[in-house]
């Protein structure tokens, strides 16, 4: 159900590289779906720098806020204003449309350390028969 | 993990894949497809809610009237059978043990439904003050009854429900809704129109079925919050508690100092004449940030209060809240600022009611 050829981390976020080492992040279906109701995206400034598992942002939905870490460290290139004005996006296309940040990596090779869709898979389903 | 308490429906909403979550001890829906969804099912159609983990104790006895006006801030003496009221549970202090409904259901017969918080002290401060009185015996119905409400601005065009709507506001009467016996009561927590009745354990899962046929929308805990802190209504345990008194948290309407002795009267008289040093607010953010319970009050540089409920409104389209600041800023129209994480944000104090029906304020 993640898309394949896309990273992921523990925190439930994910990164796309594109071409020219820029990569397009946002959040996954997993933790749009624990969120509920997404209705304020508190995204870094284009030109921030930051760095792989720190905070970037912040996502409040109706119930709850979840911080946003970085999958990755670099320079916020780009925010998605179309989500911004429309949170509900994220909800509705998390991998699509509902993308959040831009980012110029500046260590690429940290993708390594992330975990494949099969993997990320896995990993939610554990999650999913915790509790 | 500890065990949470479950209501007699507790497998229709695990059967509808509700997202689950503890509410003061109990196992209950927080929402069952999306709290806005649920919330627009309420102020536009009809939505219901499992309100089972509300206590209800039974209290009667030939002086069961006469003590529940040694204890609760209002007389029951002018309650007429069949007709219900809100009133508070004080300390000798006159901090709030809880708000709760008090139904006058027959002679010598009244019904409390409070909320699912603090039980065991709660019926702890009940015995205390009946003093054993033989006249005066009490029933803890929660466990072996459930109760749902139903709630919107269509209710009185569902057909299980039509019957019912005779029934004045705070009216309560035991009746019928499809061949299920209930008790039910013209109230809400939501600020729309609507009922919420007791039925029996057995009956409810019907009974939910049956509403549900009718197109009323199943709504979890998510809802409820946005729709009462809509309609300014507080949230016991946390927009007031044993720490306020009635008259900072805008609930003097609910004490009546007529010529009765109850417990806290002393007290609350003395702080009315002295005057109070906080006050709860409505505020209204500025920018698009949402303050939420527990979050700071500033005003010009210096903390002076805090967020006690916060959240998004559907109906305002902004992000609302209630909180404490002292009297002399809590005025309409003030700006204050709210430390939303490590910004300080604008926020303006408004009337707490920011949703009436037929529309936002």
């Amino acid at each position: 159900m993640n898309p394949k050829g896309y990273k992921y981390t523990r925190e439930h976020e994910w990164i796309c590289l594109e071409p020219g080492n820029t990569g397009k992040t946002g959040l996954t279906k997993y933790a749009e779906t624990q969120l509920g109701d997404i209705v304020f995206l508190d995204l870094p400034a284009p030109g921030t720098e930051v760095e792989q598992f720190k905070k970037m942002g912040e996502i409040e939905s109706v119930k709850a806020v979840s911080d946003f870490f970085s999958p990755a460290s670099g320079k916020v290139v780009e925010i998605n204003a179309k989500a911004v004005d429309e949170p509900k996006l994220v909800n509705e296309d998390p991998y699509g449309v509902g993308w959040l940040v831009r980012l110029e990596l500046s260590k690429p090779s940290e993708l390594d350390a992330l975990m494949t869709s099969e993997v990320y898979d896995k990993y939610v389903d554990s999650l999913s028969h915790e509790s | 993990m500890h065990s949470l308490r479950k209501t007699p429906l507790n497998r229709v909403h695990h059967d509808l894949k509700a997202r689950m979550g503890d509410f003061a001890g109990w196992e209950l829906p927080i929402w069952f497809t999306s709290i806005l969804e649920e919330h627009k099912a309420v102020r536009s159609w009809a939505g219901m809610f499992d309100v089972s983990d509300m206590g209800r104790i039974w209290v009667s006895g030939k002086k069961a009237g006469q003590f529940l006006d040694k204890v609760l801030t209002r007389s029951v003496r002018r309650l007429e059978i069949g007709s219900s009221q809100l009133c508070l549970l004080c300390l000798e202090d006159g901090g709030i043990l809880d708000d709760l409904w008090v139904y006058h259901v027959g002679v010598d017969e009244y019904l409390l439904v409070w909320n699912a918080g603090h039980t065991e002290r709660k019926l702890g401060w009940l015995f205390r003050w009946s003093e054993s009185d033989p006249d005066v015996t009490f029933r803890n119905a929660t466990d072996d009854t459930a109760m749902v409400a139903v709630q919107g601005s269509a209710v009185c065009q569902l057909g299980s429900m039509r019957t019912l709507c005779n029934l004045p506001r705070f009216g309560h009467t035991r009746g019928k809704i499809d061949r299920f016996e209930v008790l039910v009561a013209r109230t809400g927590y939501t600020g729309e129109d609507g009922f919420e009745f007791i039925s029996s354990t057995g009956d409810v899962s019907p009974l939910w079925a049956i509403l549900m046929n009718e197109g009323v929308k199943p709504c979890g805990l998510g809802a409820r919050d946005v729709l009462r802190l809509e309609a300014g209504m507080l949230l016991s345990g946390q927009d007031m508690d044993a720490s306020t008194n009635p008259f900072e948290a805008g609930l003097a309407w609910l004490v009546e100092f007529d010529t009765r002795d109850f417990v806290g009267k002393t007290s609350l008289l003395e702080i009315r004449r002295q005057g109070i040093r906080r006050k709860l607010i409505g505020f209204k953010m500025k920018g698009r940030e949402i303050a939420r319970s527990g979050y700071p009050i500033f005003n010009s540089g210096q903390k002076v209060g805090g967020v006690t409920s916060g959240g998004y409104s559907p109906a305002v389209g902004i992000g609302i809240g209630l909180g404490y600041v002292p009297v002399e800023l809590a005025i309409i129209g003030n700006e204050i600022e709210i430390l939303i994480r490590d910004k300080l944000v604008s926020a303006q104090i408004v009337n707490r009611k920011f949703y009436k029906k037929g529309g936002a304020e």
